[in-house]
């Protein structure tokens, strides 16, 4: 018979709604920021805490600060009624405290099992048991009703199903307190849901959940009670059944929840692009037209083949057959270059690997595009430079200390603002936005898409690829639905229902599914 | 409020000044410890014998800074500088006017540094094997070209360039001006060279905003070419022969040089005289250390534990700001 996961890793037994940890005047400081005004708050076992709140107002301090990866400048930790340091992610994992994190922090190259038992190792005279560890990782992947084989190499899964193993990985540790970074920026639908079996079960063994996550309907999916944070202090904490996705964004932004889909109607104009039967890696036989004025939506899961289809469009990747008609020409795009100087930008998917140099100024990755521009034929106008990058920093309202500072000190939302500002200072007839607001506040979504409307009233056309049905649903005028690399319907602007949209996205995929080992 | 926008982030250029100013204070201190200890450091002479050292290991230094910069490395500008020895040697004999034979050779290290760009961007082979194979065949071609002896280059006129000094100041390192001024425009002021540094940091996302990304790599790499070949010819002048085994190990002490001056071996970090100025830090500890008879051995030893040294603590600065 086959351990259970269970008897192989015991889960502490826990009394359920005992306060497990506890947060008295928890304070962080940086030189010249409050990042985390003194908070306190009590977690019990058991229950499933969501924290909320837009880019920048203290999450990513908190789970710093609990996870041991940075000093709190003051305040106490009081875990299980005894004061803890908290000094080192060692001491923190020690009393059981784990993350899971919104980028996969394991290593690609090695196989599942050896990432599950990665520092703990199973050897026998300092020989690995590989094959007992494999058995026992598929053990607990499957006792956990992921089906995944746990003798790949991790980096061949998908990235949703890279999560699920990183979560997975965090439950066989002995851990108590368990913290979710958005986890679900990445999965699908179906993992998500697998990812939420996971996260419930481990709440009825007695596991303190801590839940990030900008998504609204799975914080009420899934939460017992939500903390709110605003600018680095606690607005307040409700239990789920007194509240609701209103005031909470209240609580957020302090404004109201309509305000955050802002959408204009213009009288579309002229095509700007023409697709024409278009096939490539990923995608085959799709056409499709934008035109001036429009915002063209692209809906489908990760891996539908909407994001192979804009970047083959744009030149980075060979079409194998097609054509493509520019403001009713045909024209041949064979490179980025070629895209670009006809009039199309590109905000891609993965700001870390495709939007940004992140180890380089705020100001030289808003001006990469028009280098061209703010240079004579050999040297660059340092007071152009200037003058354009803090035209964008200003114009977008980036918070960043000044142009010089480097990318990866900026938060999510406002390095979002520098991809999409890179292409505003260059320019362009057809903007194509690649998932624009995964990990993005409330507060700067409701910017980008203000940004929308402004763009289509110049004239632009936009594509937009969302995963997120509600974005594409309120913002687009033509909706496709992709799945798997076809475009399998079209829709105007509120022509259908959710249901049928993700019934469309969803289908053939969830058979397929089914049948994977 | 943006939390993570707030570690004291001082604007990179001038952590670049300030980082060149305690590199300047390092070797500034090194020359006047060494004055103090021996009689014969700040003779005329040898200051004008130890700026003549530094001077070919900094311009290589500075080409393969630009390759560093891109996330690359340069292994073959060692091989480069023996190569062009020969080259430049070969055709002064033959007759070829001394400053078109200088002008083959360069063009000859802009052929190799072509080559780089095309294993790497067309082959898509990686920076150390592509640079690491044409190390090792250049001296073979060399050889082979030589039949394995020296070659007397029979032109005084070639040969009297590295001995001569123009007000003061040896001629070899006037070359470094000559490569430097032009080098810093390049690097910081021209828009190549943003585009070196948006390369070496993120290659998809630069060539997702337009930038020509092989163009960029063929540029980086046929610079260091240019520069190594420069030196084959400035070395050739200075001992009077072309000899395809000179300038071994010359890679190593140019890339030590561009680390030590601060350059980021993961790439998008460096500057021109950052590397200048490690360059010089190392001829001075080879110069003092000799005047101070230590043992050569030794040199390499102290050499060796002087990068882990400054390396370490230009690390710690970093993470510390």
């Amino acid at each position: 018979m086959t351990p259970t996961a269970q008897e192989l890793h015991p889960a502490p037994m826990l009394e359920p709604g005992r306060t497990i940890l506890e947060l008295r005047g928890l304070e962080k400081r940086y030189p010249g920021t409050h990042a985390l005004k003194p908070v306190n708050l009590a977690f019990k076992s058991g229950e499933i805490h969501a924290i909320v709140g837009e880019n920048g107002a203290g999450k990513s301090t908190l789970i710093k600060l609990l996870t041991g990866v940075m000093p709190r400048t003051s305040g106490d930790v009081i875990w299980e009624g005894k004061p803890a340091a908290l000094a080192t992610p060692h001491e923190a994992m020690a009393l059981g405290i784990n993350a899971v994190h919104q980028e996969v922090v394991l290593c690609r190259h090695l196989t599942v099992a050896a990432n599950m038992f990665l520092g703990e190792e199973e050897s026998r005279f300092g020989i690995l048991q590989q094959r007992a560890m494999v058995r026992q990782a598929q053990t607990i992947i499957d006792d956990l009703g992921f089906d995944l084989p746990a003798h790949v190499v991790l980096g061949d899964l998908t990235i949703g199903q890279q999560q699920l193993i990183a979560a997975a990985r965090a439950t066989v540790r002995g851990t108590k307190f368990l913290i979710f970074d958005e986890p679900t920026a990445y999965l699908t639908r179906k993992e998500a849901d697998q990812l939420f079996t996971l996260i419930r079960r481990l709440k009825s063994e007695g596991v303190t959940i801590i839940y990030i996550s900008h998504r609204m309907e799975e914080v009420f999916e899934l939460a017992d009670r939500v903390s709110v944070l605003r600018d680095g202090t606690l607005v307040g904490t409700r239990t789920i059944a007194e509240t609701n996705d209103a005031e909470l964004v209240k609580m957020m932004i302090n404004r109201s929840i309509e305000q955050v889909y802002h959408k204009e109607h213009f009288t579309p104009g002229a095509a700007i692009v023409e697709a024409r039967n278009l096939s490539g890696k990923g995608f085959e036989d799709i056409s499709m037209t934008v035109r001036a004025g429009e915002i063209v939506g692209l809906y489908g899961l990760i891996g539908a083949g909407r994001s192979e289809f804009v970047t083959s469009l744009y030149g980075r990747h060979r079409r194998s057959a097609g054509q493509i008609l520019w403001e009713g020409r045909p024209v041949q795009i064979n490179s980025e270059h070629d895209a670009i100087k006809l009039g199309m930008a590109l905000a891609p998917e993965s700001r870390r690997d495709q939007g940004l140099c992140l180890n380089l100024p705020v100001g030289l990755n808003l001006n990469l595009p028009i280098y061209k521009r703010i240079s004579n034929n050999l040297l660059i106008s340092n007071a152009k430079e200037k003058a354009e990058a803090d035209r964008q920093i200003a114009g977008l309202r980036i918070k960043t200390p000044t142009r010089g500072a480097l990318a990866s000190s900026l938060s999510g939302g406002n390095q979002q603002k520098i991809v999409i500002g890179k292409w505003l200072a260059h320019g362009a007839k057809l903007f194509i936005f690649d998932e624009p607001t995964v990990g993005v506040d409330v507060g700067t979504k409701a910017e980008i898409y203000r940004l929308f409307g402004e763009l289509l009233s110049k004239g632009a056309g936009i594509i937009l690829i969302s995963s997120y049905l509600p974005e594409v649903y309120e913002l687009a005028d033509t909706l496709h639905v992709f799945r798997r690399g076809k475009l399998v319907a079209t829709h105007g602007f509120h022509t259908a229902s959710h249901e049928d949209i993700l019934t469309q996205a969803l289908a053939e995929k969830q058979e397929k599914m089914g049948g994977q080992t | 409020m943006s939390i993570e926008a707030i570690p004291a982030d001082k604007p990179k250029r001038n952590y670049n000044v300030l980082f060149g100013l305690t590199l300047l204070a390092l070797l500034v201190l090194l020359w006047i410890v060494l004055s103090l200890a021996t009689p014969s450091f700040a003779s005329g002479n040898n200051i004008a014998n130890l700026l003549r050292q530094g001077s070919m290991i900094a311009i290589m230094a500075v080409g393969q800074t630009f390759v560093i910069i891109t996330g690359g490395i340069d292994l073959s500008v060692g091989a480069v500088v023996g190569f062009a020895t020969v080259v430049v040697a070969m055709l002064i004999n033959a007759g070829v006017p001394i400053a078109l034979a200088i002008l083959i050779t360069l063009l000859v290290g802009v052929a190799i540094g072509l080559f780089h760009g095309f294993g790497i961007v067309k082959m898509g082979l990686p920076p150390f094997i592509i640079t690491l194979a044409t190390l090792t065949s250049l001296r073979g071609i060399g050889l082979l070209m030589t039949n394995g002896n020296s070659i007397n280059i029979n032109s005084d006129s070639f040969t009297a360039f590295s001995r001569n000094s123009f007000i003061g100041i040896p001629n070899l390192f006037w070359m470094v001006i000559l490569v430097g001024v032009p080098a810093y425009i390049f690097l910081h002021h021209s828009r190549w060279g943003r585009y070196l540094f948006s390369v070496g940091s993120n290659a998809e996302a630069s060539r997702l905003s337009g930038v020509n990304v092989q163009r960029t790599i063929y540029m980086a790499y046929t610079l260091s070419g240019l520069c190594a070949a420069f030196v084959g010819v400035l070395l050739a002048a200075r001992i009077g022969i072309g000899n395809p085994t000179q300038a071994e190990g010359w890679e190593l002490q140019a890339i030590a040089s561009s680390v030590i001056g601060g350059t980021s071996l993961f790439g998008a970090v460096g500057s021109v005289h950052g590397p200048l100025l490690g360059a010089f830090i190392l001829a001075t500890i080879n110069n003092g250390a000799n005047l101070l008879n230590v043992n050569s051995f030794w040199q390499r030893i102290i050499t060796g534990a002087l990068i882990i040294i400054i390396v370490y603590f230009d690390g710690l600065r970093r993470r510390g700001k």
